[in-house]
């Protein structure tokens, strides 16, 4: 039946080939290295960013030496996964299997960064709780969900946590520039221009609420499918309400278009929000200066140069001296704190077991880059704060002259807000 | 009222620029040429490396990437259409594919995350009746308007035109009149695909160059060939008008959500009543049971 | 040896004393027959094992299965029906949707929300598509592959079902090993039910409709209704699909009617071999884990599954199937005179 044993090789050849090569890869072996795993979306600044934060926290720990587990030194190896979830439409599909593969074929100890959406983010928390893997979130993950969900569901979720603050946080943070704005230059009617994705709709509606109670008058307020590519009519909307400041709340990179389009049609309104996009340094080039005046939230202190704390300056420096750039954007500093958190909890818990490195964590106490690193216990949520000294303070700059000039908070700032010379 | 009038006019322009290609290749060669999007993006992706990676000037790295994408449809015809030809589902299956590739590989190799732009023929705008509007949408209404009525002019005229409306009318009988009909089907495959070139380096510098706008421009090709009525010139303009304002009017007063959900139900609604279109004229018994 | 032999191939027996109806007069005529259903069936069960040397070879197997279920969808409606649907993802979406309402709004339990889900949901497929059902070739090919477009922009735009966080939380299988046999059993169940219904009196109305559609007319038989029918089976298998992910990851989000989900089940079944049902199976089981390897390079999958659908188009490729099983027929042996 010669024939017969070339058709099992047909039919049962896929599968068999595929075994054989996982067998290879799953192998037990001693530990040589605590294994690090980050999903993240490396195709965007969100990725990128944190890879590069996470890679720098990892080769400086292990040239100190690594991390101390009950007697033994290992050092960090990471393994970066593209999730491919800030792509349009929302793949939350390609994340799911992306973690998994992480878990169940590269057997990685831990997860770091991502994945970068929220939505995709909520939908791996059932993964890690079936697989017991912990997780700190360091970038991309903005809504309060993730942290409600871990709340509401402590003992499912607890392997959860997130480094880096949430839409409440970051607004509350952006109506202190705004109130700041309009006390220096009475600019108070707003037009708000967001995203249709979890973390956006959501700051998007806390802002509204908050400008209401304020006593801002808000003239519009429009949601954009992710991959938008035309913003002129809303532009015109904001224009036809004599909008004085546009708020805008977007992940996606056709941000610059809207930019662009702002500038387009000269509108005599400040650009204001959280705008990856408009991170990165090299971004006022590649928007020919249509970025000029437009004021972005960084999220977390250290993405952009700025001394907050002194840990700040040298990781900014260790940063440029690694990667030849500055911290580009968000992720950068949360990333790269994220593997201190876990060298001091896993240190402190003396094991790897998740348990162990999860109480460790809900006791983690770090003075950090972006100020002082505490996790609240029940929610695994990084406790804000505007004093570096109490916890995690966040970061607003303005573009000036190609420049990125941070202008909030006041410990960090680097310049003044300034307005459009067609505004005054 | 006039800002309306003036938008939606330029909205219709834009569409008009992005679809015109891929009815003009159904009209004349029954290709369903699902690639139509990705030529569009290949094409504003050739521009942007020619000039920013290889140093040309623009308007050489425009007339080069121009030339790309007409060789790119010439070789997709040559390589693959015609071996398939006649067989409809294979046609439409295969050229999509072809499109996921040329996209997807872009993204591979490197067209993400960053901001590609194309710099706009003049910069600035200027007030159209109490209107902001910036030159470069000037530009999409007279240029996709002008490009329209010159192929139009084209076809009436030379005869390569002839040839090429002989065989949108009846093929065979344009092979028995000795009509190279593979040629003219090239032929009008690479203009299309010119066509979409064309249509990208005149609407990218509005935006960024973006692997989405490939899927975004194969829907609208789609929905305003449906709605028009596959292969007919006029009803192409017209679908462009009518979905161009039935676009802005939603963005201006609904949600922009809905743009692309109007012209989902579009193609749906026109498939299901009239599956030839507003000014179709294929035969009943081809379309439906 | 001495003797003179001649070569004989085993099937031709077979095949002249009955061309369909097997007459089999030894028990090497019935392995001939058997082995390769036996393989197939054999294989699969024994699938669960490689999850205990690897779970991720598993897990990627189970994927593969899912796949395979939109393939035979698509080969079904494709080959036999003649209804070319270019939007299986919109099965699949619909599928897992209605698998997360039942579970989490209504709160009923896996092995309720499961079978109900793909009736619940074939039934919504059915009548969403029920409009365009006259509708020929290209025309039905186009408007299908709208239909997962819409369904996610209405989701995103009325905020409805989760938006676009989808539902998480979705109870999963009691166990891995029940997780597992659900699927298979299932698959195998379709695969072979399938094929029975179409050598019987309603499948071949359907087969008769692809072929004729005013002969099926003029013989009195509603082309649409029985349209209508053969859509609701390939429906049932694309939301089985999506309702069982649904479980297996607890979470399901507007990603279920991504792009991916309507391509790679046509590209399966073209590698696999169209019109043999079998073949989309095979297919996916190879396409699937190649997927995976090349998960590293992101997008490129895409690429990959794009560029192995157009090459084997352009050769007008028979498809593996179809391949295998004419060499496993010609199989030719020495026999003794």
């Amino acid at each position: 039946m010669k024939e017969a044993g070339h058709r099992i090789g047909r039919t049962g050849g896929g599968p068999a080939i595929l075994l054989a090569l996982f067998l290879g890869a799953c192998g037990s072996k001693e530990r040589e290295s605590i294994q690090l795993g980050a999903p993240l979306s490396t195709a965007y600044l969100y990725g990128w960013d944190a890879e590069r934060g996470i890679r720098l926290a990892v080769e400086e720990i292990n040239a100190a030496g690594g991390v101390a587990v009950g007697g033994a030194v290992y050092p960090f190896e990471v393994e970066v996964i593209d999730t491919r979830d800030l792509e349009p439409g929302v793949p939350v599909d390609d994340a799911i299997k992306a973690v998994e593969k992480l878990i169940l074929q590269k057997g990685v100890d831990f997860l770091v960064g991502g994945p970068v959406r929220s939505e995709s983010a909520l939908a791996v928390m059932n993964l890690l709780a079936k697989h017991e893997k912990v997780s700190i979130i360091t970038t991309g993950v903005l809504s309060p969900k993730y942290h409600e969900a871990i709340a509401a569901n402590y003992d499912r979720y607890k392997y959860c946590f997130r480094d880096t603050s949430d839409v409440i946080t970051l607004g509350k943070d952006l109506m202190e520039v705004m109130g700041e704005i309009r006390a220096e230059f009475g600019l108070e009617r707003v037009f708000i221009m967001v995203q249709d994705v979890t973390h956006a709709r959501r700051a998007g509606e806390y802002v509204q609420e908050l400008l209401a109670e304020r006593g801002f008058s808000v003239v519009g307020h429009e949601v954009y499918p992710t991959g938008t590519t035309d913003f002129a009519p809303g532009l015109l909307k904001s224009r036809s309400g004599d909008a004085q400041m546009i708020f805008i709340w977007m992940d996606m990179p056709e941000t610059a278009i809207l930019l662009k389009q702002w500038k387009g049609l000269q509108l005599e309104s400040l650009p204001i929000g959280f705008m990856s996009a408009a991170e990165q340094p090299g971004f006022w080039a590649a928007s020919d200066g249509s970025a000029e005046y437009t004021v972005v939230d960084l999220i977390n202190g250290g993405n952009a140069p700025g001394a907050i704390t002194p840990w700040t300056s040298r990781f900014v420096a260790a940063y440029e001296a690694r990667w030849g750039l500055e911290p580009e954007g968000y992720g950068a500093s949360s990333s790269y704190m994220a593997v201190y958190a876990y060298k001091d909890a896993i240190e402190r818990a003396g094991t790897l077991d998740a348990g162990a490195v999860v109480r460790a964590l809900e006791e983690l106490d770090l003075p950090g880059v972006y100020g002082r690193m505490r996790f609240d216990p029940r929610s695994h949520q990084i406790i804000p704060s505007t004093d570096p000294n109490e916890g995690a303070v966040g970061c607003v700059f303005q573009w000036q002259d190609g420049k990125r000039v941070v202008i909030w908070p006041e410990c960090a700032a680097t310049g003044e807000l300034r307005l459009p010379p067609w505004m005054k | 009222m006039v800002e309306i009038l003036v938008y939606g006019t330029v909205q219709s322009a834009g569409l008009l620029l992005m679809t015109f290609g891929f009815s003009l290749v159904y009209g004349i060669s029954r290709l369903p040429n699902f690639a139509h999007g990705a030529l569009f993006v290949f094409t504003g992706y050739a521009a942007w490396l020619l000039r920013n990676e290889a140093r040309l000037p623009y308007w050489l790295a425009a007339a080069l990437a121009l030339l790309a994408a007409g060789l790119l449809g010439v070789l997709i015809y040559q390589l693959v259409l015609k071996r398939i030809r006649g067989m409809e589902m294979s046609e439409v299956i295969a050229t999509y594919a072809i499109g996921l590739l040329i996209l997807e590989s872009l993204r591979w190799r490197g067209l993400r995350g960053t901001t590609f732009t194309l710099p706009v023929l003049a910069p600035g705008a200027v007030n159209l009746l109490g209107v902001p509007i910036d030159y470069q949408r000037i530009a999409v209404v007279l240029l996709g308007f002008g490009i329209v009525g010159a192929l139009w002019i084209l076809t009436k005229t030379t005869r390569l035109g002839l040839a090429l409306r002989g065989v949108a009318q009846d093929e065979q009988a344009a092979m028995l009149l000795g009509i190279d009909t593979d040629l003219v089907a090239t032929v009008a495959v690479g203009l299309g695909s010119v066509l979409a070139g064309a249509g990208a380096l005149i609407l990218f510098p509005l935006g960024s160059i973006v692997v989405q706008s490939g899927y975004q421009v194969l829907v609208w090709a789609i929905a305003v060939c449906v709605v028009g009525g596959l292969g007919s010139w006029a009803g192409t303009v017209v679908a462009c008008l009518l979905l161009g304002f039935a676009q802005h009017l939603t963005a201006a007063y609904g949600k922009p959500h809905y743009q692309m959900v109007v012209m989902l139900l579009a193609i749906i609604v026109t498939l299901v009543i009239k599956p030839s279109g507003l000014l179709g004229r294929q035969k009943e018994l081809e379309e439906r049971v | 040896m001495s003797g003179i032999r001649r070569r004989k191939r085993i099937d031709r027996g077979i095949k002249v004393r009955s061309e369909s109806i097997y007459v089999l007069t030894s028990l090497r005529e019935i392995g001939y027959l058997a082995a390769p259903r036996v393989l197939l069936v054999g294989g699969l069960l024994a699938l669960p094992l490689a999850r205990q040397g690897s779970p991720y070879a598993g897990k990627v197997a189970l994927s593969a299965l899912i796949v395979a279920l939109l393939a035979i969808s698509f080969d079904f409606l494709a080959n036999f029906a003649g209804l070319v649907c270019l939007g299986g993802a919109f099965f699949y979406g619909v599928g897992g949707y209605a698998a997360a309402f039942l579970n989490e709004e209504l709160g009923l339990p896996c092995y309720l929300a499961l079978p109900l889900a793909a009736v619940l949901g074939a039934l919504i497929c059915t009548l969403a598509i029920w409009p365009c059902l006259p509708l020929r070739g290209i025309y039905f090919a186009v408007v299908t592959l709208m239909y997962p477009l819409l369904a996610t922009r209405l989701i995103e735009a009325f905020d409805v079902l989760g938006g676009t966080e989808g539902y998480m939380g979705i109870i999963g299988f009691p166990s891995e090993t029940l997780e597992a046999y659900v699927l298979i059993v299932l698959v195998l169940a379709g695969l072979f039910g399938l094929r029975r219904f179409l050598a019987e009196d309603p499948g071949l109305v359907i087969r008769a409709v692809k072929d004729n559609d005013q002969a099926v007319k003029a013989a009195g038989i509603g082309v649409t209704w029985c349209r209508t029918k053969t859509l609701f089976i390939a429906s049932l298998f694309g939301c089985f699909a999506g309702a069982y992910y649904a479980h297996l990851y607890g979470a399901v989000g507007i990603s279920a009617f991504a792009l991916d989900l309507s391509l790679l089940p046509i590209a399966a079944t073209v590698v696999g071999g169209s019109g043999t049902l079998v073949g989309p199976l095979v297919g996916s089981l190879l396409l699937v884990p190649l997927g995976e390897l090349l998960r590293e390079f992101g997008g490129l999958r895409t690429a990959v599954y794009a560029a192995i659908l157009t090459v084997v188009i352009v050769l007008r490729s028979e498809g593996l199937i179809p391949f295998l099983a004419r060499k496993y027929a010609q199989r030719e042996t020495w026999v003794e005179l």
